[in-house]
């Protein structure tokens, strides 16, 4: 399984990024919504889009596409 | 040729046999051949020299290849495993260390039928086993050591 | 040589090895798979591996919670007889190893005595892995009232109140459209006495007082009723392939009619500051242990997760899962059935953590 994104899907609304468990333990801030201040995690939101940054550090939960309303992130 | 082998390999066992006390006719019943043969067989006739100079050869090959050499031969693994027997010098002892899960991949693997299975550990009987490593080879955890011995156990 | 063959049919696997001798055929059944990975963890030769359970089981991924290199696999059967949820079997020329007194077997049971069981159906519903169906046969309404009811036609003006009034739908007309030749609105009314339960409601409703109804149990007592006519009969079954031996049926039977015996005791830890609530572990567990708590009044501080170890099997799913670490599963104790073979009781003892 692997982690996908789909730009042209994305709000960028960055409800994948705060609800991702890994992101947060990554980037507490994350949890306040503040915003990754560390490309360490797993995906941010960029230009208003959603983007893979460490993709690798990603269990495969499924959190993040549960709470996608677009869903423009999945793992397939 | 690989016929004039085979009859190469059944007069050393021929041979090696009569020379262990068995009747002719036992020696026929074994080998599946005709009585005639054996006797044939054992005056030497009816066979070329330049045969059992080869099969020679191959019971000198080291035992798994002597052992696969002759199953592709006779596809007949009973057979096989009495030619393989009989025609090697050296005896070996097989022994099967407790870490054995029982998951009968040696006993799938040897020619020789030496190998069964009993309370989850495999049991490789010394009188049968040729050396030729197949199932230590094959053995997931390492378990079966076989070592070559003086005479027969 | 001896080779492997693997089939797969939808998410189900299939690994065989066949010799002259004998046929060993390895199974794996998806449906029953918990995805606890003691099959990946117990495999002497590392051919099995626990796929990311939980986007498999979060998203309802068309993909086998774990995966076999078949020409690793030596068909040991180690994988099977480590499984709490019996989601893989080895069949040794066509006979489960299960059924072999030589390899060891997980100590585990679930049972429930239909002679104390009232038919509830309390574990029917509570059952995590819907395992259990409850059968039972009702007593007729009608034999555990008696009565008498009487519509008197003369009076009757078929205005169908009793009809849609009766809870029990035992009175029955016949409407139709009136005629000339015959001006009335009901053919006829009738009493089903099977279905009346002489709750009067028809003889207090009844605008003409058309109805004679009187209620024997209410006014005489109980007297006139055959108990046996109470009786409710029923049976229990637990299907062994779906029930993982959780406990659910044993804790919420009213009359302790279920017994459960679970093959591993231990401990379950959440660390409630690293979770963040993601609820992977309330999604992958098998036995409902998990859930998200709610406040009982605004502004109350409750634990992230909820966990009532009484439903627990250990199986150590919810910590696999768990993308950061926050849960901690400690088998102290397994429970199973002696063997004679020291590598098998070395890895069943493996178990324990």
């Amino acid at each position: 399984m692997e982690l996908k994104v789909n730009q042209d899907n994305c709000l960028g609304c960055g409800v994948c990024v705060v609800a991702c468990p890994v992101n947060v333990s990554i980037s507490p801030e994350v949890a306040g919504g503040h915003g990754s201040k560390t490309e360490e995690t797993i995906m941010m939101v960029e230009n208003g889009v959603i983007k893979l940054f460490s993709e690798d550090k990603c269990t495969k939960c499924g959190t993040c596409q549960m709470f996608c309303p677009t869903d423009a992130i999945w793992l397939e | 040729m690989p016929k004039h082998i085979v009859s190469g390999l059944k007069y050393l066992t021929a041979v090696e046999l009569i020379r262990q006390g068995l009747s002719q006719k036992e020696v026929a019943k074994i080998l599946e051949m005709d009585r005639s043969t054996v006797s044939h067989y054992l005056n030497g006739r009816n066979l070329s020299w330049n045969s059992i100079e080869v099969a020679e050869i191959i019971t000198k090959f080291c035992p798994k290849d002597f052992l696969t050499l002759t199953y592709a031969l006779l596809n007949d693994s009973e057979k096989t495993r009495i030619i393989v027997k009989t025609c090697l010098k050296e005896n070996y002892q097989a022994k099967v260390e407790e870490t054995c899960i029982g998951c009968g991949l040696c006993a799938d693997t040897c020619l020789m039928n030496a190998i069964v299975l009993d309370d989850l550990k495999a049991q490789i009987d010394s009188n049968w086993c040729c050396g030729c490593l197949m199932c230590r080879d094959v053995c997931p955890t390492n378990s079966i050591k076989i070592l070559e011995v003086e005479d027969g156990c | 040589m001896v080779a492997n063959t693997k089939e797969v049919i939808d998410q189900d696997i299939c690994v065989t090895r066949s010799s002259a001798d004998e046929k060993r055929e390895w199974s794996y059944k998806d449906e029953l798979c918990v995805g606890c990975g003691i099959c990946a963890d117990i495999c002497p030769v590392d051919a099995i591996e626990l796929e990311p359970i939980g986007g498999i089981v979060r998203t309802g991924a068309e993909k086998s919670k774990i995966s076999i290199d078949e020409n690793k696999c030596v068909l040991c059967g180690m994988c099977s007889v480590g499984c709490p949820a019996d989601a893989l079997d080895l069949k040794i020329d066509d006979k489960s190893i299960k059924e072999m007194d030589s390899y060891p077997k997980l100590i585990k049971s679930a049972e429930i005595d239909d002679e104390t069981c009232v038919f509830c159906k309390a574990c029917e519903t509570a059952c995590p892995r819907e395992a259990i169906t409850i059968a039972r046969s009702l007593p007729d309404r009608s034999k555990l009232v008696t009565g008498e009811i009487e519509i008197d036609k003369e009076t009757c003006i078929d205005c169908g109140i009793c009809e849609e009034m009766c809870p029990a739908d035992a009175i029955i007309m016949e409407h139709h459209v009136p005629t000339s030749v015959d001006p009335t609105v009901s053919a006829d009314i009738k009493v089903d006495k099977d279905k009346c339960v002489y709750c009067l409601i028809c003889k207090k409703s009844c605008p003409v007082d058309a109805i004679k109804a009187v209620c024997r149990t209410c006014s005489y007592g109980d007297y006139d009723l055959n108990p046996e006519d109470a009786e409710i009969e029923g049976s229990s079954f637990i299907d062994e392939d779906l029930c993982v031996n959780c406990g659910w049926c044993q804790e919420i039977c009213p009359v302790d009619a279920a017994t459960v015996k679970k093959a591993f005791k231990g401990t379950l830890t959440i660390d409630q500051d690293t979770c963040t609530t993601c609820g992977a572990c309330v999604d992958i567990c098998p036995c409902d242990v998990l859930s998200f708590p709610k406040p009982a009044e605004s502004g109350q501080i409750v634990e992230k997760v909820f966990k009532d170890e009484k439903y627990c099997i250990y199986c150590g799913a919810c910590e696999k899962v768990c993308p950061v670490d926050a849960i901690d599963v400690e088998r102290t104790d397994v429970d199973y059935t002696p063997t004679k073979s020291n590598s098998w009781k070395n890895k069943m003892e493996s178990l324990k953590s």
